[in-house]
């Protein structure tokens, strides 16, 4: 596969992360790198990311996951900012 | 002083959902008002805003909030609306809520939004059916929030919205997808009828701070923005006195059924 057109790959599984209902985030960043799919972002539950790298692997049975997405776990708010 | 906390795009599930009633546990201690911007849900399904509505039930605090485009997904943003309505929470599309806190009153005027891109690389209602459609939900979005808008009469005036009416909030995600993020269309509305504040999310790679032409402060509050579960801006302004929550009227009948008084709140 040329570099050319791991762009299709990159494009295809992006739309099955925002369409598959396991994972249902389109926002995700995903590239394809030397045989290797690599997701980004942020997912709300472990069992989202692990979902992540089901879906891609379904997508791309031939290529390696690299799953970089991270479970968010925002803290709250520290401070106030004032409205001018 | 008015505080208003504010997060988006929560994208709650099932799984997910006490890890975010963990995060808004202190926040009626921080905040008069909560606001959601949008993307309550992971994909528009029921079962999510019941997962959701289960943890702002208890929250001590009202709360605002509009749909996004995740809580289309599943076709069903009526159903959604109602479940969080039931809880008391107030779903805006098109219309207003007034609120009464120790420092004042607090207006929002609500809308999901939608694309379209910003001035100089936008989108017109030319061409085919379905970018005539496009552009036309886009207006039509923006239309109801400057007549909502209009009709707010408050300390302090919010606009609440899911979609970015500016590009300053956009920095940090691709260029060429900013025309699925926003539309200038929204901010032109929020200049014309006034605000002292617009909240918006749906850029999860954005920036938090903007402001409109016409120099309304814009706040992109998506939780992987602003790297907390919500953020809390305050407001100097004298009470009020009014009343204790009033709701504007619908002001179109785009779908989503008209806002009604929370059950308990």
């Amino acid at each position: 596969m040329s570099t050319d057109e791991t762009q299709y790959v990159a494009a295809h599984v992006q739309e099955a992360l925002a369409r598959d209902q396991r994972v249902n985030e389109p926002e995700l960043a995903v590239t394809v790198v030397k045989g290797r799919v690599v997701v980004s972002g942020h997912v709300p539950s472990e069992e989202r990311r692990e979902a992540v790298t089901q879906v891609v692997r379904e997508c791309c049975p031939d290529l390696e996951v690299e799953n970089r997405t991270s479970v968010a776990r925002f803290p709250e708010a520290d401070g106030m900012e004032t409205v001018q | 002083m008015i505080r208003v906390a504010a997060a988006g795009d929560l994208h709650v599930a099932p799984d997910s959902a006490p890890a975010l009633g963990e995060q808004l546990a202190a926040v009626g201690d921080k905040a008069d008002v909560l606001l959601i911007a949008g993307d309550l849900t992971k994909s528009g399904r029921v079962e999510e805003a019941t997962a959701l509505a289960g943890e702002l039930r208890g929250l001590s605090l009202p709360v605002v909030a509009v749909l996004g485009n995740h809580d289309h997904h599943g076709d069903r943003p009526n159903e959604i609306a109602e479940v969080l309505r039931d809880v008391g929470v107030w779903v805006l599309e098109g219309d207003t809520v007034r609120i009464d806190t120790p420092g004042g009153s607090v207006g929002v005027a609500g809308v999901k939004g939608f694309g379209g891109g910003f001035a100089g690389a936008s989108g017109a209602e030319f061409g085919e059916p379905e970018m005539k459609a496009f552009i036309r939900h886009t207006k039509e979005r923006s239309e109801a929030l400057e007549a909502a808008l209009h009709g707010l009469d408050a300390d302090v005036r919010i606009a609440l919205m899911h979609y970015a009416p500016v590009r300053e909030t956009l920095q940090g995600e691709p260029l060429e997808i900013f025309p699925f993020l926003g539309s200038y269309l929204l901010a032109e509305a929020v200049d014309r009828a006034g605000a002292d504040l617009v909240i918006h999310g749906h850029a999860h790679r954005g920036s938090e701070h903007g402001v409109t032409p016409g120099g309304v402060n814009v706040r992109n509050v998506a939780q992987t923005v602003i790297r907390r579960a919500y953020s809390v801006y305050g407001f100097e302004q004298p009470g009020s006195g009014r009343g204790t929550a009033t709701i504007g009227a619908a002001t179109d009948g785009r779908g989503i059924a008209p806002t009604r008084p929370p059950a308990d709140r």
